[in-house]
């Protein structure tokens, strides 16, 4: 009884708020986690997905992975996509936030309408930006070619490495306004009082900056910086309709090759260890942020 | 901040037309897509570009409003439950759980912030098979409700450690002078923390909308029935092995756009005010 | 203090349990969305039970899956299940419509989920994949397909058993702009060697002179096939004279500035736009375009003629396969089944797809010597399939990597074989 009554001490009256959303959660997607990790380690293909006669074959799909030089590529492909989308989307977003704080007359409605390229369907995006890149008859190489930028026109999504370039481009596009927008609200629970007091302290902007708004916002810039990697980082949508991962394998990210070792070429169990893959090494990342913002917060 | 004094005639201006010039820099895609959804396909492979359409082609837009099975209004309309169903359960189970990990310090905080985190962690590739199982087995398979319940489960995460930080800055004394005007834990929640948090449950409410919104692999696996899947569906109408017309691509994406930029113009009053007025008072 | 904490326990509790009755009420609501599992249950049961009371005269239903995202098609199948429909009472059919990017993964979760409609209508060379799967009835003997093309018949037998019935075929043939032609003097070229000097002289600043579709997938391999098939070689062994002589051909497409690298991101349907658009003065592709050029672009003058030949004139199967799914209301499928290759149906189905019936006697008189089509039934005659084989996939996509390295000038035809080869010797033991 006693230790009942330990139990619902006041801080653990908290978890029952947590409680409902994590049962959500754990019914909806804990199932599907413990599922794929059974997975990756069985020999499941199309001749044995029904007929039931799967073998455990423990870890020899992920030592085959290892060499396999697609899935590397993919590996490396997704690290590089994932870390300049972010510092590209994230200083131009945290730049915007900042310049429509200020209060002139369109801030609030020009804040309003940027968001809309993130009302946008992923693979409608994708698309736009297919013909935006495209070679011929692509607006960006004429604007290119009218600036006399170029010569002739580069073939954006055929070559392998300018490939990369745009799918880059199309998500940091995606990106802005996310990072403007989470940004923007993290910069309203700074109270105004603090700056008011730095500028009767004397401090420039530049201070104020770096005193003020950026420590006071650390959680907010934790926040979207980790959802932004977790999201960036099994990008789909994006990179099938306008690559599908071509050209030559070159754009194949950990999450478009999961898919088309699973459900192209029906190697269910491949597919799986390539996703176990990349869930590892988020969850690397995640264990390091909730590392960084707890200790924060137990100053 | 200065800024809260109005800025000077001359600096507003100039801000303002800053801000049209990078408006029209950063939604030129839009516009491409808009009057490349008006041209015919031949001027579209025109070089060079056309700007604005010469020959005006709507035929485009007709056919987006019925094409064999597919039925714009309908899929709007299928979209527009399946959006405010999950941002109904994002929102009310997100809102909670953030005010509970964010002024709660109990020990198991850390775990449950994690696995919050972990559950987006996975491509929905492998996410569809488990879940198909699932929904077949709960008897909503092929309905709005499995669409629903797929779409919440990527707003929820998002919503919790969105709004924990929104709940951690509010400062204690706000809900402890709340307690002493005789609120309890409950009220104390719903009429100062709620309120104050109103930003952050705004922002939630319409990013949780925006991913259910644009969901395409839940929406199509879990719905079979054309009549009732959602909007993005119909993109699949217009791309597949035999055909990628981009007038009918383009005017699509404007389609699905128009009704969502219309609702946040419509709303636009609410919700920016919403995201950027219930700063907290300190 | 103490009090608090009850309420706060109280409280947390209550909301739990109003989001929980909230859940709950959400799900009376949609009461007439979850009417759908409840009937589908309903069916099922009906189907469990066919089989013994078949006679009790309800009207069982059987679903078809297909993945023609093209109107016409749509309408034409689904007139062909209206009157089905009406010309019996025992069985009501409906189609569902599975994007074809989709297909394959539905039907794989769909197998592991055992959810699967009665009819599968599939793209061939998956076939075999699915026979392995065992989700396919054996159909040996149920129908006569002795007069079928035997590529057709092929790509649904495995092991000596029929897996599925042929829905219609396809294949591809050279498309060329007629008026361009004349204008640069040139003639229909028949050779390798007649196609890149005609290509050549077709090509300007703004037209390439040949396009046919090269993405990195099954429809790209579809489309390299006919020319690696040409040279003699197969698609199991690619690291030979042959196999390094199509791939060389199509370097020099692309080097000699008559092909388009962006070809490796267009679709079959994107050759076609492009083709009618007249920036591409020929174009390999399939029958199936011709209704859609006929509506987009009337006043174009274009021909069809056979895919010139390196060794000898070859061409690819494509097109679709019935599959009746074991464990589903398989006596339903079959009835169907029966009614749709019937021999008018056939061609009504045809006719209105632009396909070519799988059916020799059907196709022969089927079109005109004048008609757009019938040099894809000429070509027919030189047409093979992919496969069968239920690795088919694999293959595929060692074949397809192996074009887009030489495209792309990744890779040298030499190693770009050498490597698709070591791939396939992998998987094809």
């Amino acid at each position: 009884m006693a230790k009942l009554k330990k139990f619902f001490r006041y801080e653990n009256v908290g978890m029952l708020f947590v409680l409902p959303a994590f049962l959500y959660m754990l019914a909806f997607v804990g199932y599907p986690i413990v599922h794929n990790i059974i997975l990756s380690f069985q020999d499941v293909n199309a001749g044995n997905l029904v007929k039931g006669t799967r073998n455990f074959i423990l870890f020899d799909n992920y030592l085959e992975l290892f060499q396999d030089s697609v899935f590397t590529t993919s590996l490396w492909n997704t690290l590089r996509f994932t870390v300049s989308c972010l510092v590209f989307q994230f200083i131009v977003g945290f730049a915007l936030a900042l310049f429509f704080s200020r209060k002139f007359t369109l801030a609030k409605p020009v804040r309003g309408i940027l968001l809309v390229p993130w009302m946008i369907p992923i693979t409608v995006t994708a698309l736009m930006f297919k013909l935006l890149f495209a070679t011929d008859i692509g607006i960006i190489n004429f604007l290119l070619r009218s600036l006399h930028l170029i010569d002739t026109n580069i073939e954006w999504l055929t070559t392998p490495g300018t490939a990369m370039f745009a799918l880059i481009c199309a998500n940091v596009w995606i990106g802005i306004p996310f990072n403007m927008i989470l940004i923007s609200t993290g910069l309203t629970t700074i109270p105004k009082e603090l700056y008011e007091s730095a500028s009767i302290d004397g401090a420039g902007k530049v201070q104020t900056f770096w005193r003020i708004t950026l420590p006071l916002l650390k959680p907010t810039i934790e926040s979207v910086l980790i959802l932004g990697f977790i999201y960036t980082f099994k990008v789909y949508d994006l990179v099938y309709v306008m690559t599908s991962g071509g050209p030559v394998n070159s754009t194949h990210m950990l999450s478009t090759y999961s898919y088309k070792l699973s459900f192209e070429m029906f190697k269910y169990s491949k597919g799986s260890a390539v996703a176990n893959v990349l869930l590892a090494i988020l969850l690397f990342v995640g264990v390091f942020y909730i590392k960084a913002t707890t200790e924060g917060e137990e100053e | 901040m200065g800024e809260e004094k109005n800025l000077s005639t001359k600096k507003n201006i100039l801000f303002c037309v800053l801000a049209v010039v990078l408006l029209c820099i950063l939604l030129f895609p839009l516009y491409w897509a808009l009057i490349t959804s008006l041209k015919t396909e031949q001027e579209i492979f025109q070089n060079p570009p056309t700007f604005y359409p010469h020959i005006l082609n709507t035929k485009s837009y007709a056919a987006q409003v019925e094409t064999g099975d597919f039925n714009m209004f309908r899929s709007f309309a299928n979209s527009f439950l399946i959006s405010m169903g999950a941002t109904l359960i994002a929102v009310l189970l997100a809102v909670p759980a953030s005010y509970g990990i964010a002024k709660y310090h109990f020990k198991a905080r850390k775990v449950l912030l994690l696995s919050f985190l972990v559950t987006q962690m996975l491509p929905v590739s492998v996410l569809l098979t488990p879940m198909f199982i699932m929904f077949k087995n709960m008897h909503v398979y092929n309905t709005w409700v499995a669409a629903v319940l797929a779409d919440a489960t990527i707003g929820i995460p998002f919503s919790v450690l969105i709004l924990k930080n929104y709940f951690a800055s509010i400062p204690k004394d706000l809900e402890e002078a709340a307690y002493l005007d005789g609120c309890n834990k409950f009220t104390a929640f719903v009429r100062i923390l709620i309120p104050i948090a109103k930003p952050g449950v705004m922002v939630c409410a319409i990013f949780s909308f925006l991913y259910a919104w644009g969901d395409l692999a839940y929406g199509m696996t879990f719905i079979l029935d054309q009549e009732k899947r959602p909007i993005t569906a119909g993109i699949f109408n217009f791309m597949g092995q035999y055909g990628t017309k981009w007038s009918y691509l383009t005017a699509f994406a404007v389609v699905t756009i128009i009704p969502v930029a219309l609702i946040f113009i419509f709303m636009q009053k609410y919700i920016v005010s919403g995201m950027t007025s219930g700063a907290v008072k300190g | 203090m103490k009090k608090r904490k009850l309420t706060a326990l109280l409280t947390a509790l209550a909301m739990t349990a109003g989001i929980l009755s909230g859940c709950g009420a959400k799900g009376g609501e949609s009461a007439p969305a979850g009417k759908a599992p409840a009937a589908e249950d309903a069916q099922k049961e009906a189907k469990e039970e066919g089989g013994e009371t078949a006679s009790a005269g309800e009207t069982q239903e059987i679903t078809i899956w297909y993945y023609w995202e093209n109107e016409g098609h749509q309408a034409t199948l689904d007139q062909l299940i209206q009157e089905y429909n009406g010309s019996q009472k025992q069985y009501a059919v409906t189609a569902k419509y599975v994007p074809f990017a989709d297909f394959k993964k539905q039907l794989s979760i769909g197998a592991s989920a055992d959810e699967l409609p009665d009819i599968a209508i599939l793209d061939s060379p998956d076939h075999a994949s699915y026979v392995d799967m065992g989700i396919f009835e054996d159909l040996t003997g149920k129908f006569d397909v002795s007069n079928y093309y035997e590529g057709t018949v092929n790509s649904c037998t495995v092991d000596g058993k029929l897996y599925g019935v042929p829905f219609g075929a396809n294949c591809l043939a050279l498309y060329y702009n007629e008026d361009m032609l004349t204008a640069a003097n040139s003639s229909v070229p028949t050779t390798w060697d007649e196609l890149m000097e005609t290509a050549k002289a077709l090509t300007t600043d703004s037209v390439s002179g040949i396009a046919f579709c090269s993405v990195q997938n099954e429809e790209g391999t579809f489309n390299f096939a006919p020319w690696l098939w040409s040279t003699g070689a197969t698609s199991y062994d690619i690291n030979n004279e042959n196999g390094i002589r199509a791939l060389t051909f199509i370097q020099s497409l692309i080097n000699e500035g008559v092909m388009s690298k962006e070809c490796i991101n267009w679709t079959q349907g994107d050759v076609m736009n492009q083709f009618i658009a007249g920036n591409v003065a020929m174009m390999v592709n399939g029958p199936w375009q011709i209704p859609t050029m006929q509506s987009e672009a009337p006043d174009l003058n274009w021909k069809v003629t056979l895919i010139p030949k390196d060794a000898a004139y070859a061409s690819v199967l494509g097109g679709e396969n019935y599959a009746v799914v074991g464990g589903g209301n398989v006596d339903g499928a079959l009835d169907f089944l029966t009614y749709a290759t019937s021999e008018e149906k056939v061609k009504f189905m045809m006719n209105q797809f632009g396909y070519i019936s799988a059916d020799k006697t059907i196709a022969e008189t089927q079109f005109a010597q004048d008609s757009p089509y019938y040099p894809f039934v000429e070509e027919l005659n030189y047409a093979m399939p992919r496969g069968p084989l239920a690795e088919w996939p694999s293959v595929s996509d060692a074949i397809s990597l192996a074009f887009n390295q030489v495209i792309t000038g990744t890779a040298a035809p030499e190693d770009a074989a050498a490597q698709a080869q070591a791939t396939i010797d992998g998987i094809v033991k």
